[in-house]
């Protein structure tokens, strides 16, 4: 009997975080029309936009910085081997630009983005819905979509965009400079393999993903910052939804617009 | 309970024209519980309407309900002109500083000329006693200041109702004798309509010119607030006399 209890409260439990995701998923998808439809017009409260652009971008470059120089070193470390065992110090360029632009510099990008700005925007609007500063919006007849979450829809996707170029651009110096301390590969045997064998289309398809990934990062920092219930408390779990759920959701669009390209 | 109680300034006739506030059997319920139940209450403009009552009555909800924040479930609720309102929380923006706090109403209707939200916030400041503060943010000042920087942003529009939310939880004796009075002055000032939901019965006695008691989600006991004290209902009589 007892195990036959334990099934049932499993059962019970899956259903009731099934009917959570789903019902998490709906909501997301409502504020992602509420968003665009507030873009129609596009009536943006610039101070608010730009607020946001200096606050998630200017702010997030150091440790876009760091993070690309050492996703390029690590590039190279993982081809070494292969470099050293066939000669192909010409393929360097062309193998890590190729990873670099296409996959790895947005996704990894993306979900740094994720764990510093999506939590940060999850904690402040949580911290407004519980303080009633959401209901201070509302009371003065101000659509809080319009005037808080439309400016930082667009601000993360612009920004996560930038951010994956200054990327893009730091981890292939980042190759270049490990190709030459590690595999004593010049410099410029690097620069020359990476623009004969990739163009700007490899370019655009990461930028592509970055700007997918930054509107369901966006979307879902916004949905439970704004749905918080239970004071501090729930304003952390917000914040541990948020990450999860943008993480989620990074990986499964970086699949499949990558199924859908290849 | 249908009734129709009536919050007015004074004892005359009033015609349905001049009241800025009506609920009609209005009701909400959150989830299984039902927080207010078939509430009628009409509150004539220029009347300032205190709303007491013990905690979890619904008193909160009702406010609420007028401001348009939550949606009714049942009945109508109309309102004549802007609403303001002051929260429990103050509710201010933490990313802007004091002064923008005060302008932002005006800043949203968007056709106010910037010198005169210069003009108007520097008014509302000096009113509550907070000129020199504009460049303040929330997080420096004290229960007491956001009070009055959240009183400021409220009236700065000049709405026709202001609502208040516990205007004073939280705060010493001698600070809501204060608010209270700039409460007074602001109202004397506008002559627009107030509505104050309020835990603290003495205090609010001495603002409002009537009292309505909220109860288990109804309205129990509408009155003058000078006749509280000797309210026809032991139940209402006890609890402004402290001995419920």
């Amino acid at each position: 009997m007892s195990s036959g209890f334990s099934l049932r409260r499993q059962i019970v439990s899956v259903g009731a975080l099934t009917m959570a995701a789903a019902r998490d998923a709906g909501g997301i998808a409502v504020l992602a029309f509420d968003v665009a439809r507030s873009l129609l017009p596009p009536t943006l409260d610039g101070r608010e936009l730009v607020r946001n652009l200096y606050k998630m971008g200017y702010r997030s470059v150091p440790i876009v910085v760091m993070t690309a120089l050492f996703v390029g070193a690590l590039m190279v470390i993982q081809f070494a081997a292969f470099v050293k065992q066939y000669g192909a110090t010409g393929m360097i360029g062309w193998g890590t630009g190729y990873a670099v632009l296409r996959e790895v510099g947005p996704l990894l990008i993306g979900l740094m983005f994720s764990g510093r700005v999506g939590a940060n925007n999850a904690a402040e609007l949580g911290t407004m819905t519980v303080t009633d500063q959401i209901d201070g919006l509302l009371a003065l007849a101000i659509d809080p979509v319009r005037y808080l979450i439309v400016p930082r829809v667009l601000a993360m996707m612009i920004t996560l965009v930038v951010m994956t170029m200054i990327g893009d651009a730091v981890a292939i110096l980042g190759v270049m400079l490990a190709s030459s301390a590690i595999l004593d590969v010049h410099p410029l045997t690097v620069w020359y393999g990476f623009v004969d064998n990739l163009g700007v289309g490899d370019f655009l398809h990461g930028l592509a993903k970055a700007l997918t990934f930054g509107a369901a990062i966006a979307l879902s920092s916004c949905y439970y910052g704004l749905t918080v219930r239970g004071g501090a408390v729930g304003v952390g779990r917000a914040v541990n939804s948020a990450v999860v759920s943008a993480a989620v959701s990074i990986c499964f669009l970086d699949f499949l617009m990558t199924y859908l390209t290849a | 309970m249908t009734a129709i109680m009536t919050a007015t300034a004074s004892a005359a006739a009033i015609a349905p024209s001049t009241f800025a506030i009506e609920l009609a059997g209005v009701a909400k319920r959150f989830g299984p519980r039902s927080v207010l139940a078939d509430v009628t209450l009409r509150v004539a403009r220029g009347a300032r309407l205190g709303v007491i009552g013990p905690a979890a009555g619904g008193k909160t909800v009702l406010l609420k309900l007028i401001a348009g924040l939550i949606r009714p479930d049942a009945g109508e609720i109309r309102v004549a002109g802007r609403i303001g309102m002051l929260f429990q929380n103050c509710a201010l923006f933490d990313f802007l500083s004091v002064a923008d706090n005060v302008a932002f109403p005006l800043v949203q209707e968007g056709d106010v000329p910037a010198a005169e939200i210069a003009g108007r916030v520097a008014a509302r400041l000096r009113a509550v006693g907070l000129a020199g503060s504009e460049r303040k943010v929330p997080s420096e000042l004290s229960g007491g200041m956001k009070k009055r920087v959240g009183l400021a942003r409220a009236t700065v529009a000049r709405p026709d109702v202001v609502l208040y939310d516990e205007p004073t939880a939280g705060l010493d004796p001698v600070t809501t004798s204060k608010v209270y009075q700039l409460l007074r002055d602001d109202h004397d000032a506008t002559g627009g309509t107030a509505v104050v939901v309020s835990s603290d019965v003495e205090a609010v006695a001495t603002f409002a010119d009537t009292i309505a008691y909220v109860d288990r989600g109804a309205v129990r006991w509408v009155g003058p607030a000078a006749s509280l004290l000797d309210a026809d209902d032991p139940v209402v009589r006890g609890f402004a006399r402290g001995t419920a």
